[in-house]
């Protein structure tokens, strides 16, 4: 039997590449023994990687009867295996609660057994902290594809927030690198909760993303038969969105048995498969229409075997990449940007030197550049660098006064990107030409500034030995062997 | 033209606003015990009175608005060493403004203020997230086998009274303390309610049963859950700063 420290060390060390730690969507005063918990979420520490620690993220298991190519915890991986008694992680995840460590528990699990007796097991933990312990603060819920309908439900209605991952972006790669993971057992889940919510009227979409339409009957839920004959994947997409109408929500339901308050969410692997990251954008925004989902995560492959179908081992984790399709998600949730306009057939990959907001504004330079002082919201939130904050405070100063050039930076505008997009009481600020290809160079070099790199020109470039042949002024024309093989651009930006 | 001096308390600020606008104009206005006098003006110590500084207070509420006077009293809290006179400058443009003040984001005064009030606020919402507590034993027989929950935290601004309500909630059945080194004063809470006192700590009870193993078991969580592959320092500290590490369990 090994110690509560080594499962905890095995246990974690499995979950770490579970992406949401987040703690926010429900506000929620004390009304057990111990615990509330905060609508904006409460990080408690930063790990050395940088990603935050709000929930003890952990598995309840990592004894797994699935072989997932990309997991660390697949059945043939040569892993340590442990296991937590319900009781046991209830009582750590109290003490850890107790003494602020920890904003609430994130509990995953491998399927051992059987997905539904690891989710009854699950069940059980959260029931004791709930119940025994009066706990009120956050909990995340993994959902185990395959479960019954009946545990979900108890699970929904004890958890803050539940999550299925749909691991892969599209069904082509699920059933190359999971096969006993399918994409029905994924989807039955997911529409459970979303018809949960949407029957108890307790639907919450994600962010602004909804604004001004009936969350209730944006996109119409598809219902998947059995065999899985709706998914289409036409367009890499892995939902058909043509299905039947939504049943109508039940009225009368008593606030205190609330299912899920902070709705559901899901992650994806991106790098492991060959996708592009049109057909990422597009499946998450399906997954937002679709199921409403709160948050639709990414999570850049770290490669963890050998196996032929999966990057090299020495593959670096495509972390650039999974900063701008979180960008990219921004835009969508918040800056009321749809897939089509973030990426479209010509260019299917992100510019990972420059974020999707830039390159929109780019390719449709025709719209800029926009008078602060009089376009509507929506179009100030198109301008780069400027964001919701700032979109909101322009709205509301300049119906006082009129916005100088001077005051953007005060109101929190990102003057270094926006100057060359706007104009302000008719005058622009950007430089010479609003061509797309000078404000491209213009950015590229602030981002060698800021990452302490010279711009680099081939025609400036510095040598040891060209200034002396400049002084003598008799080599200045002969071409130079060793500035040209310095010349070159050996330093990429970003 | 006069500097006024005051003791350091809101109340004894407010009182200063009132004689600003009843008496002698301020030229500025400072805690008795940081004022260098100056051959400029002169300086007017100011007894608090309690019925001069709810005047203002409620003159702030009615002319201004409600959430403008938390701002102000957010502000008063900040440790900025100019926030008397930011303020002054703040509560006369809102008696001329109205309400309407909080969204002259351009301006001068009030961008001053929303700055500051932006840097308190900030530090509320960290500290809410890194105050760390440790479970200690309750020697007084009273309270027999109860742990006292002891938290120590060094804020730039001072934070206390923001923080205790959500901590004397969240732990209600906990009795704790969460003491401002850098003040020398702590609140005390029990059962949903608190107070704020004098506190040095000198004295500590020891360590309560199991608290070794759970600081033990925490750090082995913080080591493990971070992916090797993506180690990122410098994004580590920017979200969390390395002047609060000397009090968190998982680097101690």
């Amino acid at each position: 039997m090994e110690s509560t420290l080594e499962k905890l060390k095995i246990l974690a060390d499995g979950a770490k590449y579970d992406v949401s730690c987040s703690s926010s969507g429900v506000g929620r005063r004390n009304t057990g023994k111990i615990g509330s918990s905060a609508a904006a979420g409460i990080c408690h520490s930063w790990s050395a990687d940088g990603r935050c620690i709000s929930l003890l993220k952990i598995l309840f298991t990592n004894k797994c009867v699935y072989d997932c190519e990309y997991c660390v915890n697949r059945r043939t991986a040569d892993v340590a295996r442990a296991s937590f008694e319900p009781k046991e992680l209830a009582r750590l995840t109290i003490e850890f609660y107790r003494r602020n460590y920890i904003e609430g528990l994130f509990l995953s699990s491998a399927v051992e057994v059987s997905p539904d007796y690891t989710a009854e097991r699950i069940m059980s933990c959260i029931r004791l902290l709930r119940n025994e312990y009066g706990f009120g603060g956050y909990i995340h819920a993994k959902i185990i594809p395959g479960v019954s309908p009946e545990i979900l439900h108890q699970i929904g209605l004890l958890a803050d927030r539940l999550s299925v991952n749909i691991e892969l972006p599209t069904k082509e790669s699920l059933n190359l690198l999971a096969p006993q993971k399918k994409p029905k057992n994924i989807f039955a889940p997911m529409k459970q909760i979303t018809q949960t919510l949407t029957e108890r009227k307790q639907l919450k979409g994600a962010g602004t993303m909804f604004k001004n339409q009936d969350i209730y009957s944006a996109g119409n839920l598809s219902y998947l038969e059995p065999e899985g004959e709706n998914i289409s994947t036409g367009d890499g997409s892995l939902v058909d969105l043509t299905g039947r109408p939504l049943a109508a929500p039940e009225k009368g339901r008593s606030r205190k048995e609330r299912f899920a308050p902070a709705g559901q969410t899901t992650q994806m692997i991106i790098g492991a498969s060959p996708e592009s990251d049109r057909q990422i954008v597009k499946t998450s925004e399906n997954l937002y229409r679709t199921f409403k989902m709160k948050r639709v995560y990414f999570s850049a492959y770290i490669p963890v075997s050998n196996s032929p179908l999966l990057p090299t081992p020495f593959t670096a984790p495509p972390l650039a990449r999974e900063h701008r399709l979180y960008q990219a998600d921004w835009l969508l949730r918040f800056y009321g940007f749809t897939a089509d306009e973030i990426l479209d057939e010509k260019t299917p990959f992100l510019d990972l030197e420059l974020d999707p907001k830039i390159s929109w504004a780019l390719r449709n330079i025709d719209k800029f550049p926009m008078e602060i002082n009089k376009v509507s919201l929506d179009e100030l939130l198109r301008i780069p660098g400027v964001g919701t904050t700032s979109a909101l405070r322009i709205v509301r100063q300049r119906r006082l006064s009129a916005i100088q050039f001077d005051d953007l930076k005060k109101i929190g505008v990102v003057v270094k990107r926006a100057r060359y997009f706007i104009t302000c009481c008719g005058k622009y600020c950007g430089g010479p030409d609003i061509a797309p290809d000078y404000i491209k160079n213009e950015m590229l070099a602030a981002e060698c500034i800021r990452n302490r790199l010279l711009p680099i020109d081939d025609n400036v470039q510095l040598s040891m030995f060209n200034p002396v042949a400049n002084q003598w002024g008799t080599v200045a024309n002969r071409p130079d062997p060793i500035r040209n093989l310095h010349g070159q651009r050996t330093v990429s930006h970003g | 033209m006069v500097d006024y001096l005051y003791d350091g308390t809101f109340e004894g600020f407010l009182t200063c606003v009132y004689y600003h606008y009843y008496g002698e104009k301020a030229s500025g206005i400072y805690r008795k015990e940081d004022y260098q006098a100056s051959l400029l003006s002169g300086c007017r110590s100011i007894v608090t009175e309690e019925k001069k500084a709810s005047r203002v207070y409620e003159a702030i509420e009615k002319k201004i608005s409600g959430e403008d006077l938390r701002r102000i009293y957010r502000v008063f809290l900040s440790s900025d060493e100019e926030k008397e006179n930011k303020l002054l400058r703040y509560i006369r443009l809102g008696f001329q403004e109205g309400s309407g003040i909080s969204l002259l984001h351009s301006n001068p005064i009030v961008f001053e203020v929303q700055r500051c009030e932006y840097k308190v606020n900030i530090e509320t919402h960290r500290i809410k997230g890194l105050a760390r507590f440790t479970a200690l034993r309750n020697s007084s027989p009273r309270e027999n086998g109860n742990e006292i929950l002891y938290c120590s935290i060094e804020p730039d601004h001072d934070i206390l009274e923001i923080i205790a309500n959500h901590f004397a909630d969240r732990l209600k059945n906990d009795p704790f303390i969460i003491h401002d080194k850098t003040r020398n004063k702590a609140v005390f809470a029990q059962g949903g309610s608190w107070y704020i006192s004098g506190f040095t700590d000198k004295d500590l009870p020891l360590f309560g049963e199991g608290e070794r193993e759970y600081r033990d078991l925490w750090k082995k969580y913080f080591d493990t859950i971070a992916i090797r592959e993506r180690i990122n320092p410098s994004c580590q500290k920017r979200f969390m700063p390395v002047r609060y590490w000397k009090n968190l369990t998982e680097f101690r």
